[in-house]
């Protein structure tokens, strides 16, 4: 994959863009501030961008508002935010354009490689990954009598790990479930939530995150 | 001896007292031509021109009724506290605010009154030392040219040497007790008139009070705002970042470890370089946001180690800083950190002194410095931080340096 960082601590770009390279990817361009990153998509339309939140000059969320440009600009460009902390509203800002190909991880995911890998394939496939943080504050902030709070633990479970964009298969996986077990507590998920079934993983993401987001 | 000091104490006050009067009477044309003015500007404050006028009709009085305080003051041995609204803004702004301050009147009441109490006071006390001299001076009164050539005195004629040594020495003695009795009384009536009428009254003093405090506590909100603004950028990115750094490096160097384990060591030993990178940057950050020395040693044991810290020699002596908040010996400790810095950086100093006292209401730091001098507070930041963080804690700045040196910082925190 061709890769863009957008990142403007040397120390981190060089950390990505060594990670990148030792798993076999190729960095198109390395940039530091946003009209740069909207200047090396023009440039390069890399496979994915994986970018910074904080970027000169306030250093505030200039990362969030520069993806949402360049997306739409070029809705189908996929794009990894990372940062150092997550906000469920940066979240629902980079998935209020719609499509997939959306990630949004704490910078900690990424010394899980595999993980960090994984969840970049998913997003240049046109998925989404959600950090984990993220689905936590959705889930903390349902209020009492919100249909959210009528989900078994379980279910909430399942939600979450939806939520961060995993598959059926996965999710059973990690649950050590059956995956028809997994298909029950999803549809009773949606049933109760109120939602239309979907297969499409990254639709399920968007449907839970604008259904919780919208309390 | 306990006696005639006694008699040189009592005829000192009196002295004091007429003192006090006299100047009171000194000031009693000065009232009427402060009062006359006002009168004129006030009956003309209908025009325009009139309203321009009044302001400064009105601080004329301002500083009449200041030398009545001070007159006042200085008799009683505490000040007469004054609160005046500011006067500032345009034309109509100024005349509003002077015509609605309610000292404007007292002044001008004040003023008033005094021309009559100022004459009348100063009379009475003036009598007083007239019949003295009078009675000194009767022995002239023989040569003099009077009709009947007779002198009398409280009723007695003098016309006999027994009459004369017995009536004026009386006269004399009794007049001067009572003179002792009635002239400080004089001047603690001509100054408790003064008090009832110019004093601003405590609410308004409080009131005041509550204003100034306001505004520093808004200052001090915005100054530890910043500092933990300033704080969470530090640690954003420099530890956390160093942190995420290290640990990817560590993930690559796991995900090498089988196939290339030379490149794998590389990386972690590259994370464990950054490592101790971070625990430096933490302990400066630890250290900027409450110094870990102040906690272990105090005050003493800070300034101690600033000044062995500082590269220019450092005299330090620490008094009465025993039971400080801790908020007071922080600033403190930054206020000094922050001058000795710019002692080292920008004076060209051979010796600097760091003096701290303290005492229950108040912490006294002062800094300063053998060096050039010329230090300019608009240049850096350094000076302007020392002025925001002192102000934040309702204390006082004072920085003097005149090119070629020396320069001394004094800065007043209140402890209470």
């Amino acid at each position: 994959m061709r890769v863009v960082i957008v990142e403007d601590n040397v120390l981190l770009a060089e950390g990505l863009a060594l990670l990148l390279r030792t798993e076999g990817h190729q960095v198109a361009a390395t940039v530091g501030t946003a009209d740069a990153f909207l200047a090396a998509v023009e440039e390069h339309r890399p496979d994915i961008a994986v970018v910074d939140v904080r970027l000169p000059p306030a250093f505030r969320d200039e990362g969030v508002r520069a993806a949402v440009e360049v997306r739409r600009r070029h809705p189908a460009q996929p794009i990894l935010v990372l940062s150092q902390y997550v906000e469920q509203t940066y979240a629902t800002e980079l998935l209020a354009g719609g499509g997939g190909g959306i990630g949004y991880l704490l910078k900690d995911r990424v010394s899980r490689v595999s993980e960090f890998v994984d969840a970049l394939a998913r997003v240049a496939a046109g998925g989404t990954a959600m950090d984990p943080e993220v689905i936590a504050q959705l889930l903390t902030r349902r209020h009492a009598g919100h249909p959210v709070s009528t989900l078994s633990p379980r279910e909430a479970e399942v939600l979450g790990l939806m939520a961060e964009g995993r598959s059926n298969g996965d999710i059973a996986a990690l649950l050590t479930v059956t995956e028809r077990a997994v298909h029950k507590h999803v549809g009773n998920i949606f049933m109760k939530l109120g939602l239309p079934p979907s297969d499409s993983g990254h639709r399920r993401v968007l449907a839970v995150l604008s259904y919780l987001s919208a309390v | 001896m306990k006696r005639v000091s006694g008699v040189r104490q009592r005829a000192g006050t009196a002295v004091r007292a007429t003192g006090r009067l006299l100047l009171g009477l000194l000031l009693v044309p000065v009232c009427v031509l402060g009062l006359v003015l006002f009168a004129l500007t006030f009956l003309s404050s209908a025009t325009f021109i009139g309203l321009i006028i009044l302001p400064y009709a009105v601080r004329l009085n301002r500083g009449i009724a200041g030398l009545g305080r001070r007159l006042a003051a200085g008799w009683q041995g505490r000040p007469v506290p004054a609160a005046y609204v500011p006067i500032k803004g345009g034309v109509l702004a100024r005349a509003r605010a002077v015509l609605g301050d309610p000292m404007t009147w007292r002044d001008i009441g004040w003023i008033a009154s005094h021309i009559v109490t100022g004459i009348l006071l100063a009379g009475l006390g003036l009598g007083v030392w007239g019949t003295l001299g009078f009675d000194l001076s009767l022995p002239l009164w023989w040569s003099a040219p009077l009709p009947e050539h007779a002198v009398y005195l409280a009723g007695f004629a003098l016309d006999s040497w027994p009459r004369v040594l017995l009536t004026i020495p009386a006269h004399f003695a009794a007049v001067a007790v009572a003179g002792s009795f009635v002239l400080p009384w004089l001047a603690t009536a001509q100054a408790a008139l003064i008090r009832a009428i110019l004093a601003t009254p405590e609410r308004i003093l409080l009131a005041e009070r509550v204003a100034v405090l306001t505004e520093t506590r808004t200052a001090a909100l915005d100054a530890h705002g910043a500092e933990l603004r300033r704080i969470e950028r530090d640690l954003h990115d420099g530890a956390q970042a160093r942190l995420v750094s290290i640990a990817m490096r560590l993930g690559v160097a796991e995900r090498l470890l089988p196939a290339d384990p030379a490149r794998a060591a590389q990386l972690i030993a590259e994370a464990r370089l950054s490592t101790e990178e971070t625990m430096t940057e933490l302990r400066d950050i630890i250290r900027g946001m409450y110094p870990p020395i102040l906690g272990d040693r105090g005050l003493p044991g800070a300034v101690a180690a600033l000044a062995a810290r500082c590269p220019v020699p450092v005299t330090a002596t620490v008094a009465g800083v025993d039971r400080l908040p801790a908020a007071v010996e922080a600033a403190a400790y930054f206020v000094i950190a922050e001058a000795l810095t710019n002692v080292a950086r920008h004076s060209a100093a051979a010796g600097a002194a760091v003096h701290v006292h303290g005492d229950p209401a108040t912490l006294t730091l002062r800094v300063s410095d053998d060096g050039r001098g010329g230090a300019d507070e608009a240049s850096g930041t350094g000076l302007a931080g020392i002025r925001r963080r002192v102000a934040a804690l309702d204390g006082r700045t004072d920085l003097s340096s005149p090119p070629g040196g020396p320069t001394t910082l004094t800065v007043e925190l209140p402890c209470g």
